[in-house]
């Protein structure tokens, strides 16, 4: 950090850059060449249709139409080759392997599975740089020329392992911008990464022992403790994402550099759009960009809008293919972490829940018009938000279980055989963690709950900090070290745990 | 004008169409309301609107429409 601030500025970058490849090699040597694949090809793709683009413009007015028409074909075949090659590769790494099991048990054909590593944060980065060819092919930006400035974009260390997936045109004016030390950016940055150690050592990683313990032996637990570890898994995966994600977003601060925001206090949200909306936002903001729009104003999906129009009427016929539309990219978002049939359901599961929405929405605006209170009171906020969390708790089930089917056994027997009697027959007592344990996680969550209560009341914790005295300061910064090293998930008997996204 | 904002108010009851201009940046038209928009402008005009029109800029206002589709009608 501190050669990096003290290094000439027009060379800062190259130091990132180097740090970029150090953290990767550091994590697993044999993969950076799938990043350096990546890396190469959609530099080389930017820069064809920058070429292409550039070529349009000085296209002579009589052959503008035919021109434009020619160039726009050749752009698209650049587009789909990259993303064939690179989406190809993401297939062969993450779904192969599931792709021959499935083969192998339907029809007995057995295919080659070659035993290879799964490149740390493959998905995030394939990601990234194919909404950068995206975004050449549209004009939004010129391409980058130089093939390291451009290999920093799609390696940069905070958040090459889970992202937050970056946009080209806002991060590489950061990037390579000369920075001076700057104590708010410092200030910021120690605070941001030390509330993510806090979420991610103290409670992710105590809450996941409990978890751990009954979901590897779910046969022997009755359905309030399924219910229990699974509510243990809604706050263990919350603070492992969110607290990676702001540990990332601390450390580039740090750096004089603002990563987008992935997090928008998804405890608060009142449906599952809504969710979504608040959860993985880059995520969300990519497939809206790059699948959704494309998709929906496609010709086969204006097709199926002007057949509803025409034959169904109402809102139902103007809404069906964006519904449609939907439906494939929440399918795809359940897909892409990761490759067994629990995903691809839970794929089908939110399509279906948001779709059904979707169509169904006519009929609720009615039904909310008779109720004989008002929507917008809080009471009503309050049961959208707990209709949320039952849905997203649901969805856990499915995420975290061992097998598909698993997860329907673990929800037969929540509903069926709930016996709440072992929340409090000392049974929670032995699943890994202590009485203590659930003390810190239950305190913890409540502090989680009330920052983000004052956020979304539009409340800015960092900046409400920064206005107080000199010792609040200080002690916002060595209250939360001092309860991450004596409650912290460190120390010579702990294993480091891999954050859970890192393997989407 | 005045056609253009019955059309909009058609497609995305309940907006205020005429009382923003950050209809995008604020958040009052989302993802589905948009290409909802776009759906029905395309099959009013005889227009296409192609993704890279998919810019804040070109829908935050009923005049940023209203220009958008005067363009594409060139």
């Amino acid at each position: 950090m501190l050669l990096y601030y003290l290094l000439p500025k027009r060379v800062q970058w190259g130091l990132l850059l180097a740090a970029s490849y150090g953290f990767y090699l550091a994590g697993g040597p044999s993969t950076i060449v799938y990043l350096l694949f990546t890396t190469a090809v959609t530099y080389g793709a930017g820069l064809l249709l920058g070429a292409l683009n550039q070529k349009g413009k000085q296209l002579p007015p009589q052959d503008k139409k035919a021109g434009l028409q020619r160039i726009r074909s050749k752009k698209n075949a650049v587009v789909l080759l990259t993303c064939l090659v690179n989406f190809g590769l993401l297939y062969f790494l993450k779904y192969w392997g599931f792709t021959a099991e499935v083969l192998d048990q339907v029809t007995g054909i057995s295919l080659a599975v070659p035993d290879l590593l799964m490149p740390l944060g493959i998905s995030f980065y394939i990601f990234q740089s194919i909404g950068y060819v995206i975004d050449c092919h549209r004009g939004k930006y010129p391409p980058e020329r130089n093939f390291f400035r451009y290999a920093l974009f799609i390696s940069f260390f905070p958040q090459v392992v889970q992202g937050p997936i970056a946009r080209f045109d806002q991060l590489s004016p950061q990037l390579f911008s000369p920075k001076k030390l700057d104590y708010e950016n410092l200030q910021y940055g120690i605070q941001l990464a030390m509330w993510g150690y806090f979420k991610k050592l103290v409670l992710a990683e105590r809450i996941g022992v409990m978890v751990n313990t009954v979901y590897s032996d779910y046969g022997s637990y009755p359905g309030s403790i399924l219910a229990f570890a699974t509510l243990g898994y809604c706050i263990q995966l919350y603070c492992d994402f969110s607290g990676g994600i702001d540990i990332t977003r601390g450390i580039a601060k740090m750096l004089g550099i603002d990563l987008a925001e992935n997090f928008r206090c998804p405890i608060y949200a009142r449906s599952l759009t809504d969710y979504w909306r608040r959860w993985h936002i880059t995520l969300g903001s990519w497939m809206r960009d790059y699948v959704f729009y494309p998709l929906a104003l496609s010709k086969p999906f204006r097709k199926l809008g002007s057949f509803g129009r025409a034959h169904l009427g109402g809102v139902m016929g103007k809404i069906l293919a964006t519904s449609a539309a939907t439906f494939v990219v929440y399918f795809i978002i359940g897909i892409w972490h990761g490759a067994n049939f629990r995903y691809i359901f839970y794929g089908f599961y939110n399509g279906i829940l948001i779709t059904a929405g979707l169509l169904l929405e006519p009929a609720f605006v009615k039904l909310r018009a008779k109720l004989p209170f008002s929507c917008d009171s809080r009471g009503f906020h309050g049961v959208q938000m707990v209709r949320t969390w039952l849905i997203v708790f649901v969805g856990r089930y499915i995420t975290r279980a061992p097998r598909l089917l698993a997860a329907f056994v673990m929800l037969k027997e929540t509903v069926l055989h709930f016996q709440p009697s072992a929340l409090v027959d000392g049974t929670i007592l032995t699943l890994g963690i202590g009485a203590m344990d659930y003390m810190v996680v239950f305190l913890g969550m409540a502090v989680i709950l009330l920052v983000e209560w004052y956020q979304e009341k539009g409340g800015h914790a960092r900046k409400w900090l920064s206005q107080r005295s000199a010792c609040v300061q200080v002690g916002a910064i060595m209250i939360p070290l001092l309860v991450i090293v004596l409650l912290g998930a460190i120390g010579q008997n702990y294993v480091a745990a891999e954050f859970i996204y890192a393997q989407f | 004008m005045n056609e253009l904002i019955t059309l909009l108010e058609e497609n995305c009851p309940g907006i205020d169409f005429r009382g923003s201009d950050a209809l995008i940046d604020d958040g009052i038209l989302d993802s589905l309301d948009l290409v909802t928009i776009v759906s029905a402008l395309m099959d009013a005009y005889d227009i296409t609107i192609t993704v890279d029109e998919l810019l804040p800029e070109n829908f935050n206002s009923v005049e940023a429409i209203y220009a958008l589709v005067e363009r594409l009608k060139g």
